[in-house]
């Protein structure tokens, strides 16, 4: 029995299950709800059997169909699939339960929920085809599905505003892409393969070479809103509903990052990339300090929390400076945990101000006065995710920037230092200004009933995010499985 | 001989960017659409000079023939919103600047940049053609596009389904689906065309579809013909029973990315590598794939163009008892 379970090809059917329930709920309106729990149900223990799978055997890589390299599409069974997969489940998991709530079954709104199922399966699938892909054309495909699904879920909102915010997003998301499938073409024209590991053994570095990594980066670059492309994000994920802004801050942008990571270490490695590196890295930087400090401005909760996430992108490109030869794992490492970690802080944020949104009427921040009595969990909830974003220990978000110090301190770019300091401040005055007016002593007369998946599915995210630090061994060492990095992780280093 | 092949690239380059230039820099929106529906035509035009016979049928089919009606339908839905333009916003001098910054800068000298550097390129100009050539035999069909498309690359045309699927599902979670045409009675020359090309398109795109096996052909250009024959139907007056907009036009748009889910599932319950058809089964199985899709595209294109989900889904649906969803 574990023999059989242990030889399926978990990864695939991760992806295939998400978008077979989409076409039945599609199918079946009046059963949706239903249709996504148990899928969201199925996920985490599919993702669980993976693992198993993937620690228990000698994992080879497989191709669709079956056919050799060059022709048959790879699928990846590493370290950076499985972290992605599983975290996808488990923030997945929590969301499916929360837009129950959100979405009621009856009422004035019951036409949206009819579609938020179909389309968010149909996301979560393609997020798993996009993590578990190893080929340029397949990881663009899968792309657009992405951008497809996030778009027409944004604008499940209705109203002009989310409308627009949509349709931008639409036309940033297939530029983007566009950009993406231009330097696919010009790899394939010049080496006949869009398979990631066989262009990376093949690739010379011509000049032609790095014209295409210039529009690939800046394709990803503008789909991971890094400053100062960022202009499209904090519209597009404080317009959309509440689940929805969860999925793109947790899950869609962590999409083209990881396309990005993998060709970065992949493919890019015989190119000249230095000079690229440290333009991230400025950008990275300005966008910390810059989204921090127009988060720390904001006055609806929902555009400071995605301004946040502006700021936590630059975070994540902090990764390819800091990549040198001695602290490429150091760098990686930071990068994954803090995907990890981010996608279940912000995903708990963004749930927390749907539902005091949704009890409060209005998510504007003066709106909350006094919200830290009758509704003060989901401020206490908040707050435990919130830690993870500013990097306090032992939160995972606290283990990657101080893989980014040490990181920065071995290779010599001090630089680095003040500027994740200065965002651990300016993230800590945000998440203060939220708390100062939450906890002001305010009487407050009449509050609606939230549904109970509303409140508490948050919790469990936030409490992830925050212990993450302490069991942040294992799924390091699940990432690094077959990862492109190698080398000492430094945890201790001095200057 | 070959100055005049030359010469008539050249001709035909020239016209497809001058046609670009002109349909972007027109005011008139009627105008741009029917310049970009003879942009795709042309463009289908240089596939063929190219040598890419699919990519041709396809570009004409659903480039040319079924965006242009898609742009058209929209044109007709902006209306008279589209006459009342609102003056425009003010604007700071950052969001002014942007535009002349991208045109003025940014675009021309990366299109430069790209176009010196492409000059060294040297395309492998086989590609993976003797790879797949030596694979043909065992892939279940004798075209090498249908093979790459349902075999080797399956895994992306799947994929694929699933953007088209997407896409209907997007259309429909927007808006309800409202009449296309206002005039109560088609005109007698539409009703008498559409009697006439409805069995000729059914034929020649179930030609086209059994060509996929052997030529160029196959389940998108199939379904782009079967669709222009359903929306012919519909100018002649045609239209669906309101009986079949729930469930059967659903699972209409939803069995071609279905049948491939089910299959690349089949193939895993097998113990195979998924998408791994067993050979002898392989011809039978990509058939397979392809009629149901050649059916759901057709069905999915048509949808779109009628833009919204259908009116009667939601009407039936509410009337019904709440037995099914008594238990949330």
């Amino acid at each position: 029995m574990t023999e059989i379970l242990l030889g399926q090809h978990w990864f695939f059917w991760m992806t295939l299950v998400p978008l077979g329930a989409a076409v039945v709920a599609f199918l079946i309106p009046q059963q949706a709800r239903w249709i996504g729990l148990a899928t969201a149900l199925l996920l985490p223990f599919f993702a669980l059997a993976a693992i198993a799978a993937t620690l228990t055997a000698e994992v080879q890589p497989i191709t669709g169909g079956g056919w050799p390299t060059p022709l048959g599409i790879e699928l990846r069974r590493d370290g950076l699939a499985l972290v992605m997969l599983t975290v996808t489940a488990v923030v997945g998991f929590i969301i499916s339960c929360y837009a129950l709530g959100y979405f009621p079954a009856r009422g004035h709104h019951s036409s949206r929920a009819r579609y938020f199922w179909p389309l968010w399966l149909f996301l979560w699938g393609s997020c798993n085809a996009l993590f578990v892909s190893g080929d340029l054309f397949n990881l663009y495909v899968t792309l657009e599905l992405v951008t497809l699904a996030s778009v027409s879920l944004i604008a499940l909102e209705g109203g002009k505003a989310a409308l627009t915010a949509a349709l931008r997003y639409l036309f940033i998301g297939l530029f983007g892409s566009l950009a993406y499938l231009l330097g696919v073409g010009i790899f394939y024209g010049a080496y006949a393969t869009v398979d990631l590991a066989l262009l990376g053994d093949i690739i010379t570095g011509t000049s032609l070479d790095h014209a295409a990594m210039a529009l690939m980066v800046a394709g990803l670059v503008l789909k991971s809103a890094l400053f100062p492309l960022h202009f499209w994000l904090p519209q597009a994920h404080a317009m959309a509903p509440a689940p929805v802004s969860a999925v793109l801050s947790a899950l869609v942008i962590k999409c083209s990052y990881v396309i990005l990571l993998r060709l970065w270490f992949e493919v890019f490695v015989s190119l000249d990339t230095v000079a690229v590196g440290h333009l991230l890295g400025l950008l990275g930087s300005v966008a910390i300090i810059w989204g921090s400090l127009l988060a720390l401005r904001q006055e609806r909760l929902k555009l400071l929390i995605a301004y946040s996430t502006v700021a936590q992108i630059g975070y994540l490109f902090l990764v390819f400076p800091l990549a040198r030869n001695e602290t490429m794992a150091t760098a990686w490492v930071g990068g994954v945990l803090l995907m990890m970690t981010h996608a279940c802080g912000k995903a708990a944020m963004f749930m927390v101000a749907g539902t005091i949104h949704h009890t409060a009427g209005s998510d504007r921040i003066s709106r909350l006065a006094g919200a830290g009595g009758p509704i003060g969990v989901l401020v206490v909830v908040f707050t435990l995710a919130a830690t993870t974003i500013i990097g306090l220990p032992p939160s995972g978000g606290f283990f990657s920037k101080w893989l980014f110090i040490n990181a920065a301190l071995v290779t010599g770019q001090w630089w680095y230092l003040p500027i994740i300091l200065s965002g651990t401040l300016l993230a800590a005055g945000y998440v203060a200004k939220v708390l100062g007016w939450a906890f002001l002593d305010v009487k407050r007369s009449s509050y609606p009933v939230i549904p109970w998946v509303m409140k508490w599915p948050p919790l469990v995210l936030s409490v992830i995010a925050l212990l993450f630090g302490l069991i942040a061994y294992e799924p390091v060492q699940i990432a690094l499985l077959g990862a492109p990095v190698s080398g000492p992780i430094f945890m201790e280093a001095g200057p | 001989m070959i100055d005049l092949v030359l010469a008539f690239d050249l001709i035909l380059m020239t016209t497809l960017i001058s046609l670009a230039w002109l349909l972007l820099a027109s005011r008139d929106l009627f105008r741009a659409v029917v310049l970009f529906i003879a942009f795709g035509l042309l463009l289908a035009l240089a596939w063929t000079r190219l040598g890419a016979v699919d990519v041709a049928l396809a570009e004409a089919a659903i480039g040319a023939g079924i965006t242009g009606t898609l742009l058209l339908v929209g044109l007709g839905k902006l209306g008279s919103a589209e006459r009342c333009r609102r003056t425009p916003r003010p604007t700071t001098f950052l969001q002014r600047l942007t535009p002349a910054v991208l045109i003025g800068i940014i675009i021309p000298s990366v299109t430069i940049i790209l176009l010196l550097e492409l000059r060294q390129l040297q395309i492998v100009s086989s590609g993976q053609q003797g790879l797949v050539l030596s694979l043909l035999d065992i892939s279940g069909t004798d075209h090498p596009v249908t093979a790459v498309l349902l075999n080797f690359r399956a895994w992306d045309t799947l994929l694929e389904k699933g953007v088209l699927l997407l896409a209907l599902v997007s259309i429909w979670s927007l808006d309800q689906a409202r009449p296309l045409f206002h005039q109560e009675a088609p005109s007698p020359v539409l009703k008498g065309l559409s009697q006439l090309y409805l069995p000729i398109l059914v034929i020649v795109s179930g030609a086209l579809l059994w060509q996929g096996g052997y030529a160029p052909g196959g389940a998108f250009q199939a379904g782009a013909l079967l669709s222009a024959g359903i929306l012919l139907a519909i100018l002649g007056g045609r239209s669906l029973l309101p009986a079949w907009y729930g469930m059967p036009l659903r699972l209409l748009a939803g069995c071609g990315l279905l049948i491939f889910i089910l299959i690349a599932a089949a193939t895993l319950l097998a113990g195979n590598l998924p998408l791994q058809y067993p050979q002898e089964l392989a011809g039978a199985l990509i058939l397979l794939i392809e009629i149901v899709a050649t059916v759901s595209i057709a069905v999915i294109l048509a949808a779109a163009v009628a833009g919204g989900h259908p009116a009667e889904i939601s009407a039936t649906e509410q009337q019904q008892p709440p037995s099914s969803e008594g238990t949330s």
